[in-house]
């Protein structure tokens, strides 16, 4: 197997965009979003109970 | 991150093949972690039954003169010359790894080779990190009889032992392919690990509602890791700079989490090819040396009031284990000193160590997890394979096992001082006999990670692109939302103090 040089990889990933699907973008926004309640939630029980 | 990396006589990108091979090394090289860590812990342990058979290891004091510098461990080695205990040292850990490197399948000559010379280099940093016009804290100074310092301690010897890998990496690649063979960073941190989760028992002994609350709000913190950083990474990679899914993943879970490891369990989930990982590993690591020799200064600076805050930051903000564990070193003992120079306060050593190793090993549990939902979400969302099923087992086997072994030893010291509490002075002399070879695990760490560090060759792979989203991400994001996250939850929550 040849050895893909990155620059190259990188060069024809320009050429070859591939655009966010909607599951992506969803995957994006919910991770974010837990993660941020998620922390508020563990920041007052810390504050809190720890 | 062993192999992964670019050295001089390397190419950057190893073929399928090969990274393959390193998977299935870095498998072996976690449970050997465990089995080493939890001999230097055994051997110690002996001390509970009136048995010293590690007290001939050599130690490194605070030297004006060099030839007071070194002496074996134990009053009851004490008519042992210092020559010998170093050598005795040398010649433990040489046995020690022949064996590992015979379980790797390694070259044992070329290993026994370059352990040697890693060895040596290694505890020359420390001696000479030890010097006291580097090493001394003001305290000492009347002591010592020195009008100034550094005031580094001697962890400085882990910068110097960083800054001589980085000279031999990058200016002597002849060394650097002689000493390849031993040159095994994730092994010596993760031995290190290990043993310093019996170091950590004992501070939950002495601090046990501190040592609660430690554990819990590095859990908390973890979080952001995953949910917080990963998402922000990827759909900068993609959106921005246009990287593919194939790269975007992998790249965002080694920008975010832990480095190596994630990068690779996220490769292998979302069935990327082996060049994407490895060059993303390969980067990660150039750029923790960089976080290395950075962050635990700024730490010093503006931290110094909040000392866990800082050992937080560092685990979260530091990618690979042996980078983040390396700078809370750094960090703690930069911070004790510094609080001691301006407060008169001294923090009890390996608190802030100790939050960085648990914010890490917190982090790198839950890669497993990641790895299967990415696995799940991409073969049943993106990707769709027809027939395709993601196994729970692939969690266990993405399972960093050496976690096993660092809170083995921290629950087998807790449990003994719970049952025993009469034996806590004994086991922590004990501890303090397996921390020596913590420190020198964490020397040959810092050296190894120094000698992998090519960044000359990573440029000339046409690397820029990923760098600049890595430069993007890791300073504009994740070194300010880690500082946020540590603060938030380690604020106001200060380590044991000895006086002041």
């Amino acid at each position: 197997m040849t050895e893909p040089r990155v620059a190259e990889e990188l060069k024809k990933m320009e050429g070859e965009y591939e655009p966010l699907l909607p599951v992506e973008r969803k995957l994006i926004w919910y991770t974010f979003t837990t993660g941020v309640v998620l922390l508020a939630i563990f920041v007052l029980i810390s504050r809190w109970f720890a | 991150m062993t192999n992964l990396l670019t050295t001089s006589n390397q190419p950057a990108a190893p073929s399928e093949g090969e990274a393959l091979a390193i998977a299935q090394t870095r498998l072996n090289e976690d449970w050997l972690a465990v089995w080493i860590g939890l001999f230097v812990f055994a051997l110690s342990l002996t001390l509970l039954f009136g048995i010293d058979l590690l007290g001939w290891t050599i130690t490194t004091s605070v030297w004006t003169a060099p030839s007071k510098a070194l002496a074996p461990a134990s009053k009851f080695y004490a008519h042992l010359p210092a020559s010998l205990s170093l050598i005795a040292t040398y010649f433990f850990l040489l046995v020690v790894l022949l064996v590992s490197a015979k379980a790797l399948r390694a070259d044992l000559k070329r290993f026994a080779v370059g352990f040697t010379a890693i060895f040596i280099v290694s505890y020359a940093c420390w001696f000479l990190g030890s010097w006291a016009y580097i090493a001394a804290t003001p305290d000492k100074r009347p002591a010592l009889k020195i009008a100034w310092s550094l005031n580094l301690t001697n962890e400085s010897g882990f910068i110097i032992a960083l800054l001589a890998g980085l000279i031999v990496g990058n200016f002597l690649p002849g060394v650097a392919r002689a000493l390849k063979e031993a040159v095994r960073p994730e092994l010596y941190i993760k031995t290190a690990i290990v043993i310093l989760g019996g170091f950590l028992g004992i501070a939950a002994l002495e601090q046990r509602q501190l040592a609660t609350s430690v554990i819990f709000r590095g859990i908390c913190a973890i979080i952001e890791a995953y949910l917080i950083y990963w998402p922000i990474v990827y759909f900068i990679s993609r959106r921005y700079f246009g990287f593919s899914r194939e790269w975007a993943a992998p790249l965002a879970s080694g920008i975010s989490i832990c480095g190596v490891s994630a990068a690779i369990a996220t490769g292998s989930a979302i069935r990327a090819r082996p060049v994407v990982p490895i060059m993303v590993s390969s980067l990660v690591v150039v750029f923790a040396v960089i976080e290395l020799m950075v962050l635990p200064f700024a730490a010093q600076h503006f931290l110094y009031g909040q000392p866990l805050v800082a050992g937080a930051w560092m685990g979260l903000a530091v990618k690979t284990d042996g980078a983040a564990v390396a700078s809370g070193a750094i960090t703690d003992a930069l911070i004790r000193a510094k609080a001691l120079a301006a407060t008169g306060v001294v923090y009890q050593a390996g608190w802030i160590t100790g939050v960085s190793a648990t914010v890490k090993v917190f982090i790198d549990v839950f890669i497993g997890v990641w790895a299967f939902i990415l696995a799940w979400i991409w073969s049943a969302k993106i990707e769709r394979r027809p027939g395709e099923k993601v196994r729970v087992v692939e969690i266990w086997q993405r399972f960093p096992k050496f976690i096993l072994g660092y809170v083995a030893t921290f629950l087998i010291v807790l449990a003994i001082g719970i049952a025993a509490p009469g034996l806590i002075p004994k086991v922590k002399a004990s501890m303090a006999q397996a921390n020596l070879f913590r420190s020198i695990f964490f020397l040959m760490t810092f050296f190894a990670i120094g000698v992998l560090s090519n960044f000359r060759k990573l440029w000339q792979e046409g690397i820029a692109k990923l760098a600049a989203v890595y430069v993007l991400c890791l300073f504009g994001y994740i070194i300010w939302v880690g500082l946020l996250i540590s603060w938030l939850f380690f604020h106001g929550v200060l380590p044991p103090t000895l006086k002041g």
